[in-house]
């Protein structure tokens, strides 16, 4: 079972060609806009699931309702089963749209699980929370015991980023990727994502870019937890998207049961 | 979370908030700025062309640096950024 993050470039593309399982788009993307291609992967019979990048769950902003509202109504015109978005700040009170950082504190796991909570309420149902990568964070504890706090008290699901643990791993020398999931409890993650990052010298850090294919490494993990649990795979590809071949070949690998 | 990480990302200050470390800091600013850049460039890539990059430079981190975006829709950055160069405008008339 793998999926594939679908994004505007392949709006062109003939997707019956595509041998993903399942796709995942981000809310944001379409609810104000025609959602004829999606209608369209769904009457191929392969299912869509939402993941958000703009709930802003470790920002200062109060919950929006009215944005929720437009999620679910997405998800009912879809039949979508999973939203999802991310353990991260969108900004302080305001967007910077992009990923930042919650400090991995005793006072956040209470705030962002109560946030995730009143997300729920709003939505009438469970949502999980993707692990990311961050470049600089403030830490009381791991990464891992914090994700966890926050997922148990906040009773939400865990949408696992293999390549952010890999990513963040690399930079700050923490937990290995087996190390950080053997924390976990994968009853809780109702699906993976796989992708690629690249090394950025101006920062001396490697930046979650999405714009490759996944390394070895990452791939084996998601395998086995993929054999253990029967947990799907998704594989995010955002910049310089290849071929509809080449994105196909890295599907069939996520597919293969035996290590690549 | 300090209100310094987001000046600092703003480019309303050089000093980097206190526990972070200085590499991922400016990464965030560059990503930010990335992001501004990009989305401005899609609608108006005129602007970029006519201007050079310096000037494109300093005009993008202006815009957000004194940035307030309270949308959920990235794309929503065209119009606030039409407000930013009207609101530049009335400032420099006054």
């Amino acid at each position: 079972m793998a999926g594939l993050g679908y994004r505007q470039e392949m709006a062109e593309w003939e997707m019956s060609t595509v041998a993903a399982d399942f796709f995942e788009v981000a809310p944001e993307n379409w609810i104000r806009r025609d959602r004829t291609p999606l209608h369209q992967l769904l009457a191929s019979g392969r299912p869509i699931q939402l993941h958000g990048v703009s709930l802003s769950l470790g920002g200062q902003a109060p919950v929006q309702h009215a944005f929720l509202k437009s999620v679910r109504e997405l998800m009912q015109d879809l039949d979508i089963e999973h939203y999802s978005d991310h353990l991260a700040a969108s900004g302080d009170a305001h967007q910077l749209y992009d990923l930042f950082p919650i400090p991995f504190t005793n006072s956040e796991v209470i705030r962002i699980s109560d946030r995730i909570k009143q997300v729920q309420d709003v939505l009438g149902m469970r949502i999980a929370v993707e692990n990311t990568t961050y470049y600089t964070n403030l830490a009381e504890m791991s990464e891992a015991e914090f994700l966890m706090q926050v997922v148990e008290r906040a009773d939400c699901n865990i949408l696992l980023d293999i390549n952010n643990i890999a990513v963040n791993h690399k930079n700050h020398q923490l937990l290995g990727v087996h190390d950080f999931v053997s924390q976990l409890d994968m009853q809780r993650v109702t699906y993976m994502h796989v992708a690629g990052h690249e090394f950025d010298e101006r920062f001396g850090l490697y930046i979650d870019t999405h714009s490759q294919g996944v390394e070895a490494g990452t791939r084996e993990v998601a395998m086995a937890l993929h054999q253990q649990y029967q947990i799907p795979v998704l594989l995010e590809w955002d910049n310089d998207i290849p071929s509809i071949t080449h994105i196909n070949q890295e599907l069939a690998c996520l597919k293969t049961s035996t290590a690549i | 979370m300090p209100e310094d990480f987001y000046s600092y990302i703003r480019g309303t200050t050089d000093v980097v908030p206190a526990g972070y470390a200085e590499p991922g800091m400016r990464a965030y600013r560059y990503l930010v700025y990335l992001g501004a850049s990009q989305m401005v460039e899609a609608h108006f890539p005129e602007i970029r062309q006519q201007m050079g990059e310096s000037a494109w430079k300093e005009l993008i981190q202006a815009f957000v640096r004194q940035s307030a975006w309270a949308s959920h829709f990235y794309g929503d950055l065209k119009d606030e950024f039409l407000a930013f160069i009207a609101r530049e405008a009335d400032s420099s008339d006054s």
